[in-house]
């Protein structure tokens, strides 16, 4: 049967089948104008680093910059489409730091690593540690940071 | 040539007030912000249509930190932020956001400004919560 991927229900992927050490990259996006756009309107976060073309030619970026957080937002997505479903379930936590500039036309990609599983909040769920970079066309990691995720056990 | 535009009304590094709790008005979580939002990221498998995604609360809680009876921080960068995830939130939940800045450090052209905030449902839980380390402009010299 022709399949696209889960729709619904689990993917099959489990915290028993990730390991230390798991690498992944995901595919590329081009960061566009209009994902600038709707973001401001979305989260209502209208700083002019993100809205004002004029103002920001005077600023040392020279032009609009993504917001962080759409940054971020891009990766989390990203990481859904380059990894097995389990190595990005629920979000228990994060640490990140936001390095460089995405700027209207950059292509970002993820990179991440699994670095460490532990046991999670209750018997059915482990934690996964998933480290992790957002890197341009140029190779520059523009952010960067470490996921925490819990996932679901096999079932007996 | 260009008319310049007027400078934001901006609060900066010099007026930010250490441990001055800021509370903002709410937002009401709906589909609409929810399929925006996985439009904007691209997340594929999401199963619930209901189930808000982790990262759109803190997302929205930086909008609602323009609707304050306080000008908007100057900030010049998001440095970086440490975030926990306590409960799930769905599409009908009620958040608002409570913050205060921790410490304020002077740089040599601005200032690293560190804040805690809490986004906090209906029920007065708080279900995400962290800090986050931004570098505020200093208000320019006229």
């Amino acid at each position: 049967m022709l399949s696209y991927g889960p729709v619904s229900g689990h993917s099959g992927t489990f915290f028993e089948d990730l390991a230390v050490g798991q690498e992944f990259t995901s595919p590329g996006r081009t960061v566009t104008e209009a994902d600038i756009v709707i973001f401001a309107g979305l989260s209502g976060d209208y700083n002019v680093l993100h809205t004002d073309a004029e103002h920001m030619k005077t600023s040392i970026f020279g032009e609009r910059i993504a917001h962080g957080l759409l940054g971020l937002s891009i990766e989390q997505g990203l990481a859904t489409r380059g990894e097995p479903a389990a190595a990005h379930g629920v979000l228990s936590g994060l640490k990140w730091k936001f390095k460089g500039p995405i700027k209207i036309g950059d292509t970002v990609h993820v990179r991440s690593r699994i670095t460490a599983k532990k046991d999670g909040p209750d018997a059915s769920r482990g934690l996964v540690a998933v480290e992790r970079q957002l890197v341009n066309q140029l190779g520059e990691v523009v952010q960067e940071g470490e996921t925490e995720h819990a996932v679901e056990r096999r079932p007996e | 040539m260009r008319e310049a535009a007027a400078a934001p009304v901006q609060c900066f590094f010099e007026d930010v007030e250490v441990n001055v709790p800021l509370e903002t008005p709410g937002i009401t979580l709906t589909r609409a912000h929810v399929t925006l939002f996985t439009g904007i990221t691209g997340e594929a498998g999401q199963a619930d249509a209901d189930t808000v995604p982790s990262l759109l609360p803190l997302c929205l809680s930086s909008g609602l930190g323009w609707r304050v009876p306080r000008p908007p921080l100057a900030v010049l960068a998001f440095m970086g932020f440490e975030w926990r995830f306590l409960a799930s939130l769905r599409v009908g939940d009620t958040i608002h956001s409570v913050s205060r800045t921790l410490t304020k450090r002077n740089m040599r052209d601005a200032g690293v400004v560190i804040e805690e905030r809490k986004i906090v449902n209906q029920r007065e839980e708080t279900v995400q919560a962290g800090k986050l380390t931004l570098l505020v402009a200093r208000r320019p010299e006229t």
